[in-house]
């Protein structure tokens, strides 16, 4: 798993991993956009470049075992990676396939991610990861979710 | 340049906040959503429902490797097992693929045999095969879990086999 520096197309390796107990009181909302504290009762993984602790983007997620699926409930970038002058790219898909494989390793041909974005960013989603649309939801099953995580391995 | 809060949340890489509202909102959701799936699964040809459970198999390989200890004895084995049945109806035929008899597959699936080096150089040449078109498939994985698997079962045994072990074995104090 790996995001692009934009600016000089160098590729760097990352890890994703559960959100610890400390690294909330960094997790501030004016570079992470939401109150993330809110989010410590559920699954929580951070994103960042191996070798550093600088957290690039994060995700939280609600497994729904009984329905074989994995729900998005919060997905963001640190704010100096939004937008036309950010550094990184690959940073959602990268957070994306990481629930993706969580879902296939959990439900296998069943699994399926889902999420509920606002319309202009759904369009996008639908575009960029093939996502499904079910009235306000988007979703991602087999084999569209295998290729995501594919294409993020 | 910078941007204020609206600009930014109408940007698509922003983020998402998908939190449902409601417990009434989360179940429409889900019953329209299942509908939906069920009737593409419907449409979902063999070859991809052979793929995806191929991939699960090797995520689930994935996180026994990183874990660091695990309590089943027998994960090898029984990824041994789940990788055969995905892609063939009878055992006995990957038996015949791989040039072993039904007999030897049979005693190591069901832990009554260690698996041979000729066995898994085998496994991972087909499985090597059989990955190639849906997805990576590292060349040391069988190897890793086999090895990974002998020291957890020496770790999960240890109370059985110490005792015997610590009378046969001296040490004198060097430093």
């Amino acid at each position: 798993m790996n995001i692009v520096e934009l600016s000089t197309g160098k590729v760097f390796d990352i890890d994703i991993s559960s959100v610890k107990k400390e690294d909330y009181k960094s997790l501030y909302k004016s570079r992470y956009y939401f109150d993330w504290k809110q989010e410590a009762l559920f699954e929580v993984y951070k994103l960042t470049v191996i070798g550093s602790t600088d957290i690039l983007g994060l995700i939280s997620l609600e497994r729904f075992p009984d329905e074989w699926r994995i729900h998005i409930r919060l997905l963001t970038l640190s704010r100096e990676n939004v937008g036309k002058d950010k550094r990184f790219e690959r940073i959602a898909g990268n957070l994306l396939a990481f629930a993706a494989k969580i879902a296939v390793r959990e439900y296998g041909v069943l699994a399926c991610v889902s999420l509920r974005p606002k319309t202009q960013i759904a369009k996008n989603y639908m575009n960029k990861y093939k996502m499904n649309i079910t009235g306000m939801t988007l979703s991602l099953e087999v084999p569209e979710i295998l290729n995501l995580i594919n294409e993020y391995e | 340049m910078s941007m204020n809060k609206q600009e930014i949340e109408e940007l698509p890489e922003y983020g998402v906040d998908s939190r449902y509202k409601s417990q009434e909102e989360r179940k429409t959701d889900s019953v329209a959503l299942m509908e939906a799936r069920l009737e593409r699964m419907k449409n979902l040809p063999k070859e991809q429902m052979v793929r995806a459970k191929l991939v699960q198999l090797k995520l689930k390989m994935e996180e026994f490797l990183n874990k660091s200890f695990s309590y089943s004895n027998n994960y090898f084995t029984e990824y041994v097992a789940a990788y055969i049945d995905t892609l063939y109806s009878k055992r006995s035929e990957f038996a015949n693929d791989i040039s072993v008899t039904p007999v030897y597959l049979s005693q190591v699936i069901n832990n009554h045999r260690e698996p041979s080096q000729e066995f898994i150089f085998k496994l991972m040449v087909h499985s090597q095969k059989a990955f190639s078109k849906v997805s990576t498939f590292s060349e040391e994985m069988w190897y890793n879990v086999y090895f990974k698997q002998v020291v957890n079962n020496a770790l999960n045994t240890e109370d059985e086999w110490r005792p015997e072990i610590e009378k046969q074995v001296k040490f004198k104090e060097l430093i």
